[in-house]
């Protein structure tokens, strides 16, 4: 029930930014995850959100009020800020009962206008003036039954955290945090503490919370299955530095940097170094894995020259923000993978914007008896339901998905084919998707043929 | 015209604002207040000592030596630096038997007490250390019997007072032929007289000494013993490690930082104990002090201020030492289950050489406190040979009219005496104010540097408030004494509830900083999120969740209180707490009166620590070592 709005947030220790110049707006009832690897910010931006940590500069608002600016001196303490957040490890009280957790926090409420529907529903009036007023014993108790009742936790309210299992304790952390009716909850990697079996029903648990309370949702997680299967909407964060800021699909189709295609997606995207230049038609063709030729053409009108003329105004119109101290963690371009049979690569010096990186995700390598390119199983790894296979091309490995119970053998030759219109191509000098479309290759042998 | 208006509040504004948010958290207040505090609390005393070693004081040999210059100028307020110069440059002549000798000052009342404290330091901690060390050995990591018994004896002699041992020492081994006063119990009933060296001197302080802190050596090394890993010494015998090579190699260097901080800690103890040296008549820095206060009270001040030193070398070494510690957390991972060295037939042996010697520290006390205030005289056990009746009395206990009995000196018995009910009161009231005071500091402290790890300004009132605890207790009772005196609060109970305080804040924030530390900030914060003020925070969870560990802080300073004589007893006179008059007694040969009244402590101590520890689970050896096994268990829960 709220629209958090971060404008220009940065938090830094001395010279290292832990977040940078972070701009994002989380609408009202979105689910939104906040996504990076391990050390990247998102916690710490979480934190900021809910108050836990102040801010160096920048301006949060929640519900159009300004809860931080440090420019206008204003920093509202978490306890006013009518959040609830998740922990990591529940930060259940241990001296204390179930029932006693999730009321300890609302018979602390005190505020004018406060009711509770017969449901167990607090109600706030905004509107009501005068003497601010205490839950009493009985709607307390109406609160905590209806709270228990949403996480199924009502056998349980009289024992304390210690003897509850670990998905127990998980629901008690959730129902402790829904009881104040909190305007948006914050999750702080809440289900990774839970085996893998239990983490998958509460992921589909907390969809439904969300579904059911209408509340906005912020969530850290370092685990882009989570984020996608989640989400409504995915912030991806590297080094403390926005990536991307898109639907779940959006940011698994159209990545807008080499850095987010890798890492979201599970086999990994395939990275293909390829050089040359687009055509008059519109199409490149590019030399790719040594000996191939492939001819990408873009889904939608497009043109090199004008995209790199834009990348350039845009660099340049982008305003640096102020640094009062040098950033010491500096942003880097992402050195995305190549993967080959030696593990060596190419080297990537001198890049001309003849360069390019070719994005290709494993479903979209399809194996086929007729297929242009042509290699050996280097590994496979069959789950059931699907197969992941690592081809050798030359000195090059690829990663395929292929559907189906299909026995690969090592050292087995097989030949395949790039499909769907879903392939990325990427800019080499600065790491950023030009456009998607199709890529047909060919072997040279058989461009000699022809 | 409001441009720069604007610009001034602009820039004014985020300052403002960070002064708010820092002051807005309950720990940067507590913090700010406590940093000061403390460091006038603690620091002023030291200072007033040192500006005592220049000043003139009536009645003083460095008065009587100024007195041309005192009678111009008004006495104390002159700045003189005679006390240094007579102590370091003059000569004095002494008699040594019949012949006189011309000696150094410093030689007589520096060098000599100075060479004595620091061998009674030395070998006390290397005493505590063997002993306590062993015994943690073999308690925590072979079959010996009777663990229970053994390891809730062993420690005895920590809780009763220092001088408890040099008592018994006394009484037992005293010879009216070698070292004057009454017979001891080996020589009136067993005829057995033993030589000088044995009866006083280095030899008995430093085994007394030793014995008292073998407990903290126990209860430090045998914490690590109990939480080491276990596969690490396996590891060591998987590779074919000698057993004796394992030991050195392995098990020695991941207990020595507990030696380590075992070390610093007697040492500064054992220099400062005055009582020790007095009854077995060592010529220390303290009893040195104590002999000089009156007549040469400047340089009596410099003996304190070089005690202090080494309170501060040993603080440095500390600290240096602690930044290298943390090399040794990975030590205390989750042990598993770990076979027990087999002693064999020694087992049984070393069974019976700990029972018997465990008997002879921890129980022989008080059975021999108790014998003596029923002997008619002091150290007449002709009962032993001739019967209980006629040979003992209950005079000493229940006499109300002490004209009709001899030997009283004019006092009633110890069950009527009002004196001895007043000084009781006293030590209870005392003890009480220091505890709640040392303990809700301590605790606070604990907190504030927990929730600050990164901030300077919390690791130094760490520090400061830490500083106490290296000091010898003689030269912190000296500061005090020359604090209160200028400041007119001598003979109060506010001074000694302030020294009191200062010097056991330590072993409050000491246990309450790991407990603490271990409390994981999250737990916290769920509370803070949903608008908990910060009393009801700690109220209803902090504290509750770590109740053993702070109960502990506040049963240390309670107990350490009662017991306290040196730091006390330059602070008041002899009838305001019980142990400046059990030593008022001593000194007056009413043996039988310090002997009930060291019985009535010891048992008081011994039951207290009994009831909160069955009570609440509390104890004092998980206040000194800081790690309690309850709490781990809480821990479990905590962190789910």
């Amino acid at each position: 029930m709220a629209r958090i709005e971060l404008s220009h947030v940065t938090k830094r220790w001395g010279g290292f930014y832990a977040v940078d110049d972070l701009s994002l707006v989380i609408e009202d009832n979105a689910f939104v995850t906040l996504l990076g690897p391990s050390g990247c910010g998102k916690t710490t931006t979480l934190r900021m959100i809910a108050g836990l940590e102040t801010p160096t500069t920048g301006r949060i608002t929640i519900d159009g009020v300004p809860v931080f600016d440090s420019e206008a001196g204003i920093n509202v303490p978490a306890n006013k800020r009518r959040v609830g957040f998740l922990f990591q490890n529940y930060a259940l009280w241990p001296n204390m009962t179930v029932r006693k957790n999730i009321a300890f926090g609302l018979g602390n409420l005190r505020e004018a206008g406060l009711s509770v529907s017969e449901e167990g529903e607090i109600r706030r009036d905004p509107l009501a003036k005068g003497q601010a007023r205490k839950l009493t014993k009985e709607e307390i108790e109406r609160v905590v039954q209806r709270v228990s009742e949403i996480v199924k936790i009502q056998p349980f309210l009289d024992r304390y955290p210690g003897e509850l299992s670990g998905g127990q304790q998980q629901r008690v952390a959730i129902a402790r945090t829904l009881a104040p009716g909190p305007r948006v909850l914050f999750m702080d990697e809440p289900l990774s503490n839970l085996d893998a079996k239990l983490r998958l029903e509460m992921r589909s648990e907390l969809q439904r919370l969300h579904h059911s309370t209408g509340s906005t949702f912020v969530y850290v997680t370092h685990d882009q299955m989570e984020a996608m299967t989640l989400a409504t909407r995915i912030c991806l964060i590297s080094n403390g530095v926005l990536q991307q800021y898109d639907e779940p699909l959006t940011i698994y189709g159209k990545p807008e940097n080499t850095f987010v295609a890798d890492f979201v997606g599970n086999p990994a995207i395939n990275f293909i170094n390829g050089h040359g230049h687009q055509g008059e038609d519109g199409s490149f063709t590019l030399s790719v894995l040594d000996h191939y030729e492939a001819v990408f053409v873009s889904s939608r009108k497009i043109s090199a020259q004008e995209w790199y003329q834009e990348q350039e105004s845009r660099e340049a119109a982008v305003q640096k923000p102020d640094r009062p101290v040098a950033k010491e963690n500096e942003d880097t371009l992402f050195q995305y993978p190549v993967r080959t049979v030696t593990g060596r690569e190419e080297s990537r010096d001198c890049l001309s914007p003849d360069d390019w990186v070719i994005g290709v995700r494993p479903e979209f390598l399809s194996i086929c008896e007729d297929g242009p390119l042509e290699g050996e199983v280097f590994s496979a790894m069959p789950t059931g339901m699907e197969t992941t296979v690592r081809i050798r091309v030359g000195n090059y490995l690829l990663t395929g998905v292929s559907f189906g119970k299909v026995t690969y053998q090592i050292g087995q030759k097989i030949r395949m084919e790039i499909t769907g219109d879903g392939i990325c191509l990427f800019s080499r000098r600065n790491g950023c998707l030009v456009t998607t479309g199709t890529l047909h290759m060919r072997h040279p042998d058989e461009n000699d043929a022809g | 015209m409001s441009k720069p208006k604007a610009g001034r509040s602009g820039f004014l504004k985020p300052v403002q604002n960070r002064i708010r948010t820092f002051f807005s958290k309950p720990q940067n207040v507590i913090l700010l207040v406590l940093g000061i505090v403390l460091t006038i609390s603690t620091i002023y005393p030291m200072l007033t000592i040192v500006r005592d070693t220049i000043r003139l004081h009536p009645g003083s040999i460095d008065a009587s030596a100024n007195a041309a210059a005192s009678q111009k100028e008004l006495l104390g307020t002159t700045v003189t630096g005679y006390n240094w110069t007579n102590l370091f440059t003059d000569t004095i002549t002494t008699r040594v038997g019949r012949r006189r000798v011309t000696q150094s000052v410093a030689s007589v009342y520096l060098w000599t007490p100075l060479l004595n404290s620091v061998l009674v330091s030395v070998f006390a901690c290397l005493g505590a250390i063997l002993y306590g060390g062993i015994f943690a050995y073999l308690v925590t990591r072979t079959d010996l019997k009777w663990k229970r018994y053994l390891s809730s004896v062993f420690i005895f002699p920590y809780i009763m007072p220092q001088w408890t041992l040099a008592m018994l020492w006394k009484s037992l081994f005293n010879s009216n032929a070698a070292s004057g006063g009454s017979d001891g119990l080996f020589a009136s009933v067993l005829g057995l007289y033993l030589p000088k060296w044995w009866c006083e001197g280095l030899f008995p302080v430093s085994v007394v000494l030793a014995l008292h802190y073998a407990p903290f050596a126990y209860i430090l090394i045998g914490g690590i013993f109990r939480n080491m890993d276990a596969s690490l010494e396996e590891a060591a015998m998987i590779l074919n490690t000698p057993g004796w090579k394992t030991f050195l190699r392995v098990t020695l260097p991941l207990v020595k930082p507990a030696i380590l901080s075992t070390v610093l800690l007697v040492f500064s103890s054992a220099m400062g104990s005055y009582p020790v040296p007095h009854y077995l008549k060592l010529n220390t820095l303290s009893t040195q002090y104590v002999e000089m206060n009156a007549s040469r009270a400047g340089q009596a001040s410099i003996l304190a201020v070089i005690m202090m030193l080494f309170g501060f070398l040993i603080l440095i070494i500390n600290q240096r030492t602690t930044s290298g510690r943390a090399n040794y957390t990975t030590v205390t991972g989750k042990s598993g289950q770990r076979s027990l060295v087999k002693l064999g037939a020694a087992k049984y042996v070393l069974t019976a050489l700990f029972t018997v010697l465990t008997m002879m520290t921890g129980i022989l006390p008080v059975v021999m406190f108790a014998t003596e205030t029923f002997l008619p005289n002091p150290g007449d056990y002709s009962f032993l040979t001739h019967g209980l009746s006629g040979n003992t009395t209950l005079k000493w206990w229940v006499t109300r009219e002490p004209a009709a009995e001899s030997g009283m000196y004019g006092q009633k018995g110890i069950l009527f005496n009002p004196q001895i009910l007043n000084a009781f009161k006293g030590t209870f009231f005392l003890a009480v104010a220091c505890a709640l005071l040392a303990g809700t500091i301590g605790l606070l402290i604990g907190y504030c540097v927990s929730k600050n790890r990164r901030s300077k300004w919390a690791a130094y009132v760490n520090q400061i408030a830490f500083l106490p605890y290296l000091m010898p207790s003689l030269a912190v009772g000296a500061a005090f004494f020359v604090f209160g005196s200028s400041a007119g609060i001598y003979n109060t109970f506010l001074l000694l509830i302030l020294a009191g305080t200062v010097k056991y804040i330590p072993f409050a924030s000491r246990s309450a900083l790991n407990s603490m530390m271990q409390l994981s900030g999250e737990i916290e914060e769920a509370a803070i999120i949903q608008d908990i003020p910060w009393w009801k925070r700690m109220l209803c969870i902090v504290i509750p969740i770590q109740k053993t560990s702070i109960i502990s802080g506040y049963l240390l300073p309670f107990m350490t209180c009662l017991r306290e004589l040196t730091l006390f007893m330059l602070l008041c006179g002899q009838g305001k707490i019980i142990t400046t008059m059990l030593s008022y007694y001593d000194e007056m040969g009413l043996y039988a009166f310090s002997s009930g009244i060291n019985l009535i402590l010891v048992v008081l101590i011994l039951i207290i620590n009994t009831l909160v520890n069955l009570l609440t689970g509390a104890s004092i050896d998980s206040g000194i070592s800081g790690s309690g096994e309850n709490r781990k268990k809480k821990n479990s829960n905590c962190s789910g």
